[in-house]
């Protein structure tokens, strides 16, 4: 009863209704900022006062592959106008997938006071609600990465010793169930490919698309509960979830981490990462091989 | 005639260099650059068509003379397809939400009343607020008069306030087209209704004899933009062409905000109006309102106007300080305190409550064009008495 409360409370902490946003967009706190990632969409119409954030070049090392460093972060939240205190709200389209990313960025550095629009671009516009074509300028931020908190990020060392049980864990295949089984590489029409399909020996396969509502939004504590407990996913071993690029599993990390108050790490190197990897034992039911048969 | 040309010349470089000095300073930007280079557009727009809702009036009812008239249609069906343009990327559907920048103000009796009253200080003053203002520019020593007289009606105005806010207008209902009759029904309907209005126009007021034939080329062109007058119906749509860049990229077309924040300040200072106007942050309009800077943006706005309808005069020749009789000066401080009351009232005047309402699709600039119609026909009467 109580940790309901808690992970309630832990919820509410997290998550914004598009109704909050919509009261709150004068609030000189609050700033709202969309991580949208097929082109044109932010330009098309935002959210009033949101600032527009590309997922490829400034939340990710531009050379390296890599999450945008601790610098690079601080200055792209120093011209957004976001300080320490400011109240950040992220959303963005695909179900706020790439605004998860974001999320998980600011708690990786330090940000106190994020929160993610529930339903996201998805629900604001089936709402119906107005959307403003200028890009705002706010005064300069100062915001400043005090701490670094990498405990929340997986590499593929990491999931190697969770797969050889040399450390206690569980993973969480966010990927759809024909990724997962190897039945295909990614779904149709996808650049980023791998040279081996299948999924991690051991993983759950609880497809990110089954903690949402038709909406967009998240659905309830404890329907998540239940949706992951029956994959046998309850919390008490430390999660790493992953997807193909590690924007899928930032949404199932934030359902995890900041819904359900789990120990989990998000593997942003994923699938691209493991399954083109030399080496590494691989998972595949139905025995697909790159150009094979 | 080179003095002149050098004299707007250097009137027009300063204005661009504003804009330039404000688009990257720390408490201005990107929008305020805007709003000074819309609002030297508009001037010089203004200037060189004569645009004035005075003339659309009076000179329909006194002389049968239509030209002002039908620039006024063509620049609210222009600004209201311009605006429909952008109403569509705002609001896809306006079934459930307002524009939350557009005057879509309630609807209400205050409107109709603050019409007349600005129709007739109008008509008396010889001009409403963006027309004195132009002629400011053109070196008018009358339209100062006007300006004070309205900032002194304000001050009347604010007395009244609260009373038609709590019977009036915190209860009006808002009546925005698009939402009952969505977008397309909107605009056939208010297209049909301002196509309708200029035939009435054109049918019952004669045209004047066209112009004979003139030479083109570009040195002609060029001259005929920057030096001759251009056609009512020109300005019309310059007009509204500007009001909706306006809208998509600031707020909504507007003059009188900081005239009226002016009177408010000078009045507070002087103790003689009350400091607290009941409800007026929530309501959309031309409101007094401070920000941090110096220059609130309806005042970079303003100056700007004038400076372009400056810059205009100087190029045509048009330039000269006026004066006028006794009576004239009489006539404006009066036409100007009931302009200010009207504005106030209404929150707008001809441009920001008309023409942004109406572009905007709302009953509220519907009603206040009503009232203005009626209070300038009164006004041309009595301008008759008078004469």
């Amino acid at each position: 009863m109580a940790l309901s409360l808690i992970l309630a409370a832990l919820a509410q902490d997290a998550l914004v209704s598009t109704d909050w946003v919509f009261q709150n967009l004068q609030n000189p706190k609050v700033r709202v900022v969309e991580v949208s990632v097929d082109p044109g969409v932010y330009e098309k119409g935002h959210v009033q006062g949101a600032v527009g954030w590309k997922w490829h070049s400034e939340l990710c090392n531009p050379v390296n592959r890599d999450i945008v460093s601790p610098e690079a972060f601080e200055k792209l939240c120093q011209s957004a106008g976001i300080s320490n205190d400011s109240t950040v709200v992220l959303y963005g389209d695909l179900n706020n997938w790439f605004a998860c990313w974001a999320y998980w960025m600011f708690t990786m550095y330090g940000h106190k006071d994020v929160k993610l629009m529930n339903g996201g671009r998805k629900k604001w516009e089936l709402e119906k609600r107005p959307m403003d074509l200028n890009v705002p300028s706010h005064p300069a931020g100062k915001f400043k990465v005090t701490s670094t908190n990498l405990a929340l990020r997986a590499r593929l060392w990491d999931v190697l010793k969770v797969v050889e049980k040399k450390e206690p864990g569980v993973l969480v295949d966010v990927r759809s169930p024909d990724e997962h089984t190897g039945k295909v590489f990614a779904p149709p029409g996808i650049q980023e490919l791998s040279i081996r399909a299948g999924c991690v020996p051991g993983a759950r396969n609880i497809p990110w698309s089954k903690t949402v509502n038709e909406d967009g939004t998240f659905k309830s504590v404890e329907e998540l509960k239940k949706l992951y407990a029956e994959a046998g996913v309850d919390g008490t071993a430390p999660v790493i979830a992953y997807c193909r690029i590690g924007e899928r599993s930032s949404h199932t990390w934030f359902v995890l981490k900041m819904l359900l108050g789990f120990d989990v790490r998000n593997y942003d190197g994923s699938w691209t990462e493991y399954g083109n990897a030399v080496g590494v034992p691989i998972e595949n039911k139905t025995g697909t091989i790159w150009t094979g048969k | 005639m080179m003095i002149r040309y050098a004299a707007a010349a250097v009137l027009a470089a300063a204005l661009v260099l504003a804009a330039a000095r404000l688009h990257g300073h720390e408490s201005y930007g990107r929008a305020a650059s805007f709003t000074l280079l819309a609002g030297a557009a508009f001037g010089f727009a203004i200037q060189r068509s004569r645009f004035c809702f005075t003339a659309a009036f009076r000179d329909l009812y006194l002389l049968r003379d239509r030209r002002m008239a039908l620039g006024t249609l063509a620049a609210l069906a222009s600004g209201s397809v311009g605006y429909l343009v952008v109403l569509g990327a705002q609001l896809p559907d306006p079934s459930r939400y307002l524009p939350p920048t557009a005057h879509i103000a309630p609807s209400g009796l205050h409107l109709v009343l603050g019409g007349a009253a600005f129709g007739t200080g109008m008509v008396l003053a010889g001009g409403c607020i963006s027309g004195s203002l132009y002629r400011l520019g053109e070196g008018s020593l009358v339209a100062p008069v006007t300006l004070g007289a309205a900032a002194a009606g304000y001050g009347l105005a604010f007395w009244t306030w609260d009373w038609f806010y709590l019977k009036m207008i915190a209860e009006g209902p808002v009546v925005w087209l698009p939402r009952s009759l969505g977008y397309a029904g909107a605009a056939a309907a208010q297209l049909a209704a301002l196509a309708l209005l200029a035939g009435l126009v054109l049918w019952k007021c004669p045209g004047l004899p066209p112009r004979p034939g003139a030479p083109v080329g570009p040195r002609a062109a060029l001259r005929r933009a920057l030096v001759d007058g251009w056609p009512s119906w020109m300005g019309g749509l310059a007009v509204g062409a500007i009001a909706t860049f306006v809208f998509l990229r600031t707020s909504p077309l507007g003059v009188t905000s900081e005239l009226s924040r002016v009177s408010h300040e000078i009045g507070k200072a002087l103790g003689i109006v009350p400091v607290e106007l009941q409800g007026l942050g929530k309501l959309p309009g031309c409101r007094p309102a401070a920000t941090g800077a110096a220059f609130t943006p309806n005042a970079i706005f303003v100056l700007a106007l004038v400076g372009g309808s400056a810059v205009a005069a100087l190029l045509a020749g048009e330039f000269k300080v006026r004066v006028g009789r006794p009576r004239t000066f009489a006539m404006a401080a009066a036409g100007g305190l009931l302009l200010g009351f009207g504005a106030m009232i209404s929150l707008g005047c001809t441009v920001g409550t008309m023409l942004s309402g109406i572009m905007a699709f709302s009953l509220s600039g519907w009603l206040f064009a009503a009232g203005l119609a009626g209070g300038a026909w009164a006004g041309t009467k009595l301008m008759r008495k008078l004469a």
